[in-house]
C-alpha cells in the first residue's frame, strides 16, 4: 500500500462520533469520484453498531441517532432531512452522492450547503 | 431479499426499485420492531417501576395521553381504508405494517391510562378528547370514504405524523420514565410512516405538479386544527406558550419539500 493511501484513513479528531473508527484502507476501496478528476481520494471507515435498533440487524451500523447539540458529523455522516437519523457510510461522502434512509426510506442525494458543510436533497423521483 | 450482504456493502448501493422493495417489506418491518420493542410487552419494560406521581401531574397525563389515543385510533382508521385505496403492492404491504403499528400505539396508551388508574378507558378518551382533533378525524375518514388517496395520505401521513412524532419527542424529553418508553417505541414507528407519506405524494407531485395547488388549499384547511389541537397538547403538558418548543418545524420543512407552501 503506498504512502498516499495509507494517508487517506481519517484522524480520529476528524471522525465526529465516537462509532465511526478509521482503518487502513482495504485495496480498491478508495476511489476517486472519477479517475483523473483531481479529487484526493475518500478516505474510507469501519462502522460500529452504536445501538440503533429501527432498522433489520444487517443494516444498523449504517445509521445512528443524532444526539443533538453537542453532536457533530463525521465525513461520512449526512443527516436525514425528513427523519433526523444520522446516516452513515463505509466511504466518506461528496455532494453528488446516493443516500438512501432505511428507518424513514428516503432517497435522497449529498450536496453542499451554503455553510461548507454536506447536507441532503430528498429525491422523490 | 436478493442485495449483496457482503460486509463491504451499504444500502446505498441498492437498485432504487430494490430499496422501496426492502423497506416497504413485511419482513424489513418484523426484524426492524423486534429490534427496539423486544421486552417491552406494552410498550415499556414491565420491570420498570412507576415514579410517584401528584394528582395534578397525572390528570394532565391523563388527558394527553387520550388525545394521543385519539390521534392514533385517527391513523389506524384510516390507514385500514387506504390499504383499499393503495396504487400497488408495496404501499399495500407497507400500510398494513401501518395498520399493525397503529393499533399497537392505541393498545400501548389504553394501557398506559389502565396504569394511572383510569378504570374505562375508551370513556376517558372520549371525555377528554380535543374537539378540532376529533373534526380532524371525522376530516381524514371522509377523505378515505371518498377514496382520495392524495389528500388522505397528506392528511394521515404527512401532517398529523409530522406533528405526532414533534410532540411525542419533546414530551419524551419531559416524561416519567415508563411513558417515555412507550413513547420511544411510537416515535420509531412514527419515521417510517411520516417517511412513506412524504416519499409518496413527493414521487406523485413531481408526476403532476398541479396536485400541488389542491394539496397546499387543504392543507389550509387542515392546518388550524391540527396546529391547535397540538397547542392544547402543550398546555396539557404543563408549559407556558413562551417554553414551547417551535411546534410545527419539522412538518413546515415537509411542506416545503413537497412545494405546498400558499
Amino acid at each position: 500500500m503506498s504512502k498516499a493511501t495509507d494517508e487517506q484513513a481519517a484522524p480520529a479528531e476528524e471522525q465526529g462520533n465516537r462509532s465511526a473508527v478509521a482503518y487502513e484502507s482495504v485495496p480498491g476501496t478508495v476511489q476517486p469520484d472519477e479517475p483523473g478528476d483531481g479529487q484526493a481520494p475518500r478516505r474510507t471507515y469501519e462502522l460500529e453498531d452504536t445501538g440503533f435498533r429501527e432498522v433489520p440487524k444487517r443494516w444498523r451500523k449504517f445509521y445512528r441517532v443524532w444526539q443533538g447539540p453537542g453532536d457533530s458529523l463525521a465525513p461520512n455522516e449526512i443527516i436525514c432531512p425528513v427523519c433526523k437519523v444520522v446516516i452513515r457510510s463505509h466511504r466518506e461522502f461528496r455532494p453528488g452522492d446516493r443516500a438512501y434512509c432505511m428507518p424513514c426510506m428516503s432517497r435522497m442525494i449529498v450536496v453542499r450547503m451554503p455553510d461548507g458543510t454536506l447536507g441532503a436533497e430528498v429525491i422523490y423521483q | 431479499m436478493t442485495a449483496d450482504v457482503s460486509p463491504a456493502f451499504e444500502p446505498h448501493q441498492l437498485d432504487e426499485e430494490e430499496f422501496l422493495r426492502e423497506v416497504h417489506s413485511f419482513s424489513f418491518w418484523f426484524e426492524a420492531v423486534e429490534g427496539y420493542l423486544e421486552g417491552r410487552p406494552y410498550g415499556a419494560d414491565p420491570e420498570l417501576a412507576d415514579e410517584p406521581m401528584d394528582g395534578d401531574d397525572r390528570d394532565r397525563l391523563i388527558t394527553t395521553l387520550c388525545n394521543y389515543c385519539v390521534g392514533e385510533v385517527t391513523a389506524l382508521e384510516a390507514s385500514s381504508g387506504l390499504v383499499r385505496l393503495a396504487p400497488n403492492h408495496h404501499s399495500r404491504i407497507f400500510l398494513a405494517t401501518q395498520v399493525a403499528d397503529e393499533a399497537r400505539h392505541v393498545e400501548v396508551f389504553l394501557r398506559r391510562l389502565d396504569d394511572l388508574g383510569v378504570l374505562d378507558g375508551e370513556a376517558e378518551v372520549r371525555a377528554r378528547a380535543n374537539p378540532r382533533l376529533e373534526e380532524f378525524r371525522q376530516r381524514v375518514l371522509e377523505m378515505v370514504d371518498r377514496g382520495d388517496w392524495e389528500a388522505a395520505v397528506f392528511a394521515q401521513n404527512v401532517l398529523l405524523e409530522s406533528m405526532e412524532d414533534t410532540v411525542f419527542r419533546f414530551h419524551a424529553s419531559i416524561a416519567d420514565p415508563v411513558t417515555r418508553q412507550v413513547l420511544e417505541g411510537v416515535i420509531a414507528d412514527e419515521r417510517r410512516h411520516l417517511g412513506f407519506g412524504e416519499n409518496d405524494l413527493g414521487r406523485r407531485l413531481a408526476r403532476d405538479p398541479a396536485g400541488r395547488e389542491r394539496l397546499a388549499a387543504i392543507r389550509a384547511e387542515l392546518d388550524p386544527l391540527v396546529l391547535g389541537s397540538f397547542d392544547g397538547v402543550y398546555r396539557d403538558l404543563g408549559l407556558s406558550r413562551a417554553d414551547q418548543p417551535s411546534l410545527g418545524r419539522d412538518y413546515l420543512a415537509a411542506v416545503e419539500r413537497l412545494g405546498l407552501t400558499t
